[in-house]
């Protein structure tokens, strides 16, 4: 589907979930929840017996003992359960929508971290500079490091990068080796093409050497 | 003349008004580098109510906040609540050696840049926010003065309270 009809699509269901809500909110049934009126009310001794329904009262079905939710309330339920559903697959093809929208497939250009192992290494933080131009900085907590180390990845570019040659340097800064203070460069040149570019900052232990390894990968 | 003084307290008014406010919005997000040289994200705290102080060493008011804060801080760490007060545009050593000498036990951070004060659109300091389990902020108060420690333990304890 192209962008145009996913767009209409979206607002289509965004307009037919505004009506059902609204038509929901309105419907007599919902508004006056009838009560469990034969079990509940004390009936007098000249009213009728409590058996006897009202004429327009709907089907006792869960009258007796209440145990379980009426129909009514069931129905109600799954309805509402249905419109979160809705609400939430709206938000999420909007989210999507926004990104193709701020960042075309033909511009984007997105750069992830990977941490392995981390032995030699702990990450404070991250810059990225493409074409000595800083497009990124960010600070690393204890939570986030933890969180890469356990196999996490975590995209900390994404922008719009015109077609052709581009130079991404990225800095990495933390405690290497025997707590001392660490500061590295990775380079990579990169040719965007037409679609889509992803890059990845990898850290990684060497142990041989007993430093930590810096790379910048290009998936093809 | 009358017209120009109602002229003059129109625009007072509307310049009042129109101040940016961050009140029950979402907190901009932040992370700095503290006092240990680690780093502390402000959506973490998610769940618990934050107090974020903004100060500088050069602020007089600053100076009779912290030890309030600290003592709040101490009062209400246990039931949830976590106070962070954040150095604006200074060099992190010497807010370091300041903060040192305040004695505060929570959390100093440092916004050498003053990025972090920016999206707060703080104009004076000193400046505490209150943000609730949500990360909404509910309650800002600029500068300070004795009594204001009293506001803040009204909407803590309300805000503990949700």
């Amino acid at each position: 589907m192209n962008f145009n009809s996913r767009a209409v699509s979206i607002i289509w269901r965004a307009g037919v979930l505004a009506v059902t809500l609204a038509v929901a909110a309105f419907t007599p049934a919902l508004a006056q929840a009838p009560p469990a009126v034969p079990a509940a009310s004390p009936a007098p001794a000249s009213a009728a017996p409590a058996a006897t329904p009202a004429p327009d009262a709907p089907p006792a079905t869960a009258a007796p003992g209440a145990e379980a939710p009426p129909a009514e309330f069931r129905t109600l339920d799954q309805e509402v359960q249905g419109l979160k559903k809705d609400v939430i697959d709206l938000n999420k093809d909007l989210f999507v929508l926004e990104e193709e929208l701020l960042f075309p497939a033909n511009t984007q250009v997105a750069v992830f971290l990977s941490m392995d192992v981390g032995t030699f290494f702990a990450l404070d933080s991250v810059t990225i500079k493409i074409d000595n131009k800083e497009v990124a900085n960010y600070l690393y907590t204890a939570r986030e490091a933890d969180a890469l180390l356990k196999g996490g990845v975590h995209r900390i570019y994404l922008g719009n990068q015109k077609v052709g040659k581009h130079e991404l340097v990225a800095f990495f800064t933390g405690k290497g080796p025997v707590d001392r203070d660490y500061r590295r460069g990775a380079t990579l040149t990169f040719e965007k093409g037409v679609g889509a570019k992803y890059l990845e900052l990898k850290i990684t232990d060497r142990v041989a050497r007993h430093q930590p390894e810096f790379m910048v990968k290009d998936w093809e | 003349m009358t017209s120009i003084l109602v002229l003059a307290a129109v625009l007072g008014l509307t310049a009042v008004a129109a101040e940016p406010s961050l009140l029950g919005k979402e907190a901009p997000d932040f992370a700095l580098k503290g006092r240990d040289g680690k780093n502390l994200r402000l959506s973490e705290f998610r769940g618990e109510v934050v107090l974020v102080n903004f100060w500088a060493r050069w602020a007089g008011d600053s100076r009779e906040e912290m030890p309030a804060l600290d003592r709040i801080n101490t009062t209400y760490e246990r039931a949830g609540l976590v106070v962070l007060g954040v150095s604006v545009g200074e060099d992190s050593r010497r807010a370091d050696e300041f903060a040192s000498s305040m004695g505060v036990s929570y959390p100093i951070l440092f916004d050498v840049g003053s990025n972090t004060a920016r999206d707060f659109l703080l104009q004076k300091m000193p400046m505490t926010i209150l943000v609730d389990r949500a990360g909404v902020i509910r309650y800002a108060n600029v500068g300070f003065k004795r009594g204001d420690e009293r506001a803040y333990l009204d909407h803590i304890r309300e805000l503990l309270r949700e």
